[in-house]
């Protein structure tokens, strides 16, 4: 009892002793996940000589692509630039940061171009409203036809000074082009920027074409072919459309990826019935079995330090995934949940696999860390497949194909992307309907 | 033909089968509905700031009396409407606030089992997340509290009062950084994503100085996140300017620390 | 008050019994029901997308979901289709193997050859060689029946023999 008084009195004495007062400490631990308010001012047009007439809406050109750009990533908010106050000019060089806060920005993106001698010159800066001080301020110079890829280069270095991501928006996107009925389709291989831009097809559609996938410098593109009814492997050079067989394969080779230091085509051959893991290297053209066993075994996929392939095999009955070394040793079953699983496909953090979950006629996309644990799904719909990950798995590209009708009517595929929180489910518009996407690697390194 | 009589007489038989069974139910009177439980909410500020012992509290009120109180208009929408004395907890009470977080416990397990359901019931899952955000909360006054009793023996100051900020003032501050801070999604997931910021506040709670604890790994290579990280805090900061500070006792929180923790909402 | 109670129970159990045997399988076909009768254990058992190579030689052969396996209708055709190359040597065969839209492209095309070579491998043991027997995978790429129902998706899961010349 006296302790007690004692403790209160000294406790009372201790009160009003000044500065004698432990630092207090709030613990934050929530905050919100809302898109950072962003402002992206157009470009300033510093030169404007007279054959540069048509690009007097350049700047507006640019800032509109990196605006889209960081608008669709879900993780900005670009502001509407009728609300701007200050003009692009000086706005670039001395922003009124009040005039911005007004806004609710916190972030402002202004610059300016110049062209001369055919060379398209664009200079960015990237300001903190709140902290009233310039993040970043950077310079490229091109031609000034490839505006787009300087945009996409400035949103790749906006994107990562904010988020600490590596970025993804100077990427491209590689998918399978669809037209006509359902039972007779004429697929083509395309190619796009990631927003869609530039499309462009590589085949003719004469025959069915499957599963395209980049190599690494993203100049090369593997896929499976039904050219004279014989469904192999092929390689083709974007540059200058050549397209050869994959090796010399005596039944169906489908299934094509390459090795991350891109020097093999690992894929599955099928021989009498059964489909078994391959690999050609490209250069020596010397062929290695991976798997062998009476099950089906495809849609392999290398982690990026080549040491593990993830494949899917109905080995145990059913579609399952299994993760093994890259000499085919040491094959363990990762996937255990209620369903069947197809499509693995390592992130290149190398830290989870995506995959496409069929469970009671219903379609997933999810992922799960590389021993099959941590699964979460991440989307469902009536039929979807086939997830490909953006360079800085982070995002997922993957498409759907709708229902259709006794006739085959209301049929539809087309591309979707979703992050790998699971927000920000968004439809990739093609011209035509679309399957099989994969995403290339960053195109700058 | 054989076999659809064999079927209907062995469906007349489970039907007969499964009446006699469920007749005597059937039978029986009507179960009577349960009484409905009510759910009051109550303020957990009344509850989990520790009294004093009853003379020290007389002699505490005392002094307060002699002190002109005004209800500010920062006063935080949520809190108490009058301010409490500060907690100065009592040994004995140390147990009574760890039993009360142990119970608190439980909402969490619900927490992370809704999380690991799939995709098609996330529309759902927002709005037991605003539940369970105010269950977190005052799991977290809980935590805060004992965390801070430890630090009577750890402190390097010889005095008691640790925290002093009340769980209400707290809350109200809490609040007002958890709508300013809009955490950068990009962070990676197996790093530790604390940061600490030193304020020095004005008495309105405009800040005067703000300072990173360890600004050292702002520049490391291979932590870039952590500068990302640091200055989405100082912008959360900035934003909430005025912050919501007590209204009194100026002295004991002008040199405030924030501590910014990611990994809860991140790693979820 | 009990009395009641009881005779209203009883009243139901005849009521459901009545309702019970009302549902006798049907005899006679009626337009309703064509869909369901066509597929037995998730295999197609109909006539509709069936072609011919031979009088009384039917094309193709049926699966059930995920499965490669042949059920005895299978065998009695491809008996069939083994007794008709025998009479005509000189034809040579490419077996099509070919699955429905629910699954992963990829492992379709896995599945369809296996079915194709499931068919070929059976006609082999009735005599055929191999040499005359070519098998091609389609995976889900060219469905017989454009549709999105469990009949369409029955009709899709085949292997179908073709002339090769």
């Amino acid at each position: 009892m006296k302790n007690k008084l004692f403790l209160v009195i000294l406790s009372i004495v201790v009160f009003f002793a000044k500065n004698s007062f432990a630092l207090i400490e709030v613990d934050i631990t929530r905050g919100n996940l809302n898109p950072l308010p962003i402002a992206v001012s157009s470009l300033y047009v510093e030169s404007k000589t007279s054959e540069a007439l048509e690009e007097t809406d350049l700047g507006a050109e640019i800032s509109k692509v990196v605006e889209t750009n960081l608008l669709r990533s879900g993780l900005f908010n670009p502001l509407a630039k009728d609300s701007f106050v200050q003009k692009p000019d000086i706005a670039h060089l001395k922003p009124r940061f009040e005039d911005w806060k007004l806004i609710k920005a916190q972030a402002l993106v202004t610059g300016k171009i110049n062209i001369a001698n055919d060379k398209l010159r664009v200079e960015f800066r990237l300001w903190d409203v709140l902290a009233a001080k310039e993040m970043m301020a950077l310079a490229f110079t091109t031609v000034p036809t490839n505006w787009r890829r300087i945009a996409h280069i400035i949103t790749d270095k906006i994107y990562k000074r904010l988020t600490g991501e590596e970025g993804y928006f100077d990427t491209r996107i590689i998918y399978v082009s669809e037209e006509g009925p359902k039972n007779q389709r004429i697929k083509k291989l395309a190619i796009m920027d990631q927003d869609g831009a530039n499309t462009k097809y590589l085949t003719l559609g004469n025959e069915l074409v499957l599963t395209p996938r980049f190599n690494p410098t993203n100049q090369m593109v593997t896929y499976m072919s039904f050219f004279r009814n014989l469904p192999r492997v092929y390689l083709l050079d974007i540059e200058t459309g050549v397209q050869e067989v994959v090796g010399d394969f005596p039944g169906m080779t489908f299934a094509p990826r390459f090795s991350p230091d891109g020097k093999k085509i690992i894929m599955s051959f099928a021989k009498d019935g059964n489909s078994d893991i391959f690999t050609m290297n490209l250069e020596t053209k010397e062929v290695e079995r991976i798997t062998e066993h009476p099950a089906i075994d495809t849609s392999p996929s290398y982690s990026p330090d080549g040491k593990y392939i993830s494949f899917n095999s109905d080995r145990s009955g059913l579609q399952q995934i299994y993760v093994m070394r890259s000499d085919g040793s040491d094959v363990k079953r990762i996937t255990f949940g209620k369903g069947i699983y197809g499509t693995p496909v390592w992130s290149p953090r190398g830290d989870l696999i995506a995959f496409t979950k069929m469970y009671k006629s219903n379609f997933y996309i999810g992922v799960m860390r590389t021993d099959g644990s941590g699964e979460r799904l991440l989307t469902e719909n009536y039929y979807q497949e086939a997830p490909s990950w953006s360079p800085n798995g982070r995002v997922l590209i993957f498409y759907r194909e709708t229902k259709s009708g006794s006739q085959g009517e209301g049929f539809s595929a087309t591309l979707w992307s979703i992050d790998l929180t699971g927000y920000n489910e968004r439809l990739i518009e093609t011209r035509t309907d679309a399957s099989d996407p994969s995403w290339s690697s960053l195109l700058t390194k | 033909m054989t076999k659809s009589i064999f079927l209907s007489f062995f469906f007349h038989i489970l039907l007969i089968v499964l009446t006699a069974i469920s007749l005597p139910h059937m039978l029986r009177k009507p179960i009577d509905l349960p009484p409905v439980i009510s759910v009051e909410l109550i303020q957990i500020s009344d509850i989990t700031n520790i009294p004093y012992a009853p003379k020290a509290k007389k002699i505490l009120e005392k002094i307060k009396k002699e002190k002109e109180r005004i209800v500010s208009e920062q006063a935080p929408p949520k809190a108490v409407k009058k301010e409490k004395p500060e907690a100065i907890p009592l040994p004995d009470d140390v147990k009574k606030q760890k039993k009360i977080k142990t119970k608190k416990q439980n909402p969490k397990k619900i927490d992370t089992e809704i999380k690991q359901a799939s995709e098609f019931e996330k529309k759902e899952l927002f709005d037991p997340n605003q539940i369970a955000a105010l269950i977190d909360k005052s799991k977290i006054k809980q935590a805060e509290t004992i965390r801070k009793d430890n630090k009577i023996t750890q402190s390097q100051d010889k005095n008691f009062t640790t925290s002093s900020l009340t769980l209400s003032e707290e809350d109200a501050l809490k609040a007002q950084i958890f709508g300013c801070w809009s955490i950068p999604l990009g962070l990676p997931y197996n790093e530790d994503l604390l940061v600490k910021i030193k304020l020095k506040l004005k008495q309105d709670g405009t800040v005067i100085k703000s300072e990173i604890l360890d600004h050292v790994r702002m520049n490391t290579p291979g932590q870039a996140f952590y500068k990302v990280l640091a200055e989405s805090a100082l912008r959360a900061v900035r934003l909430c300017q005025p912050l919501r500070v007590p209204t009194t006792g100026y002295e004991r929180w002008k040199d405030l620390q924030l501590n910014f923790d990611a990994n809860e909402m991140l790693k979820g | 008050m009990f009395m009641g109670n009881s005779i209203r129970s009883i009243l139901l159990v005849i009521m459901a019994a009545i309702i019970l045997s009302a549902c006798a399988t049907k005899t006679t076909k009626k337009p309703g029901d064509y869909e369901i009768s066509k597929i037995s254990g998730d295999t197609y058992t109909g006539e509709e997308t069936v072609k011919y190579l031979a009088t009384g030689v039917p094309d193709r052969v049926f699966f059930a979901t995920n499965k490669s396996i042949l059920t005895t209708k299978a065998r009695d055709t491809l008996r069939k289709q083994a007794a008709w190359l025998r009479k005509n040597k000189n034809i040579n065969i490419t077996v099509e193997g070919h699955c429905d839209e629910r699954g992963t492209r990829e492992y379709n095309l896995a599945l369809g050859e296996r079915r194709a070579n499931v068919a070929r491998d059976y006609l082999m043991t009735y005599g055929i060689s191999g040499n005359r027997i070519s098998t091609i995978s389609y995976g889900k790429e060219r469905p017989v029946n454009p549709g999105s129902s469990p009949l369409a998706w029955s009709q899709n899961r085949r292997s179908v023999t073709i002339k090769a010349n």
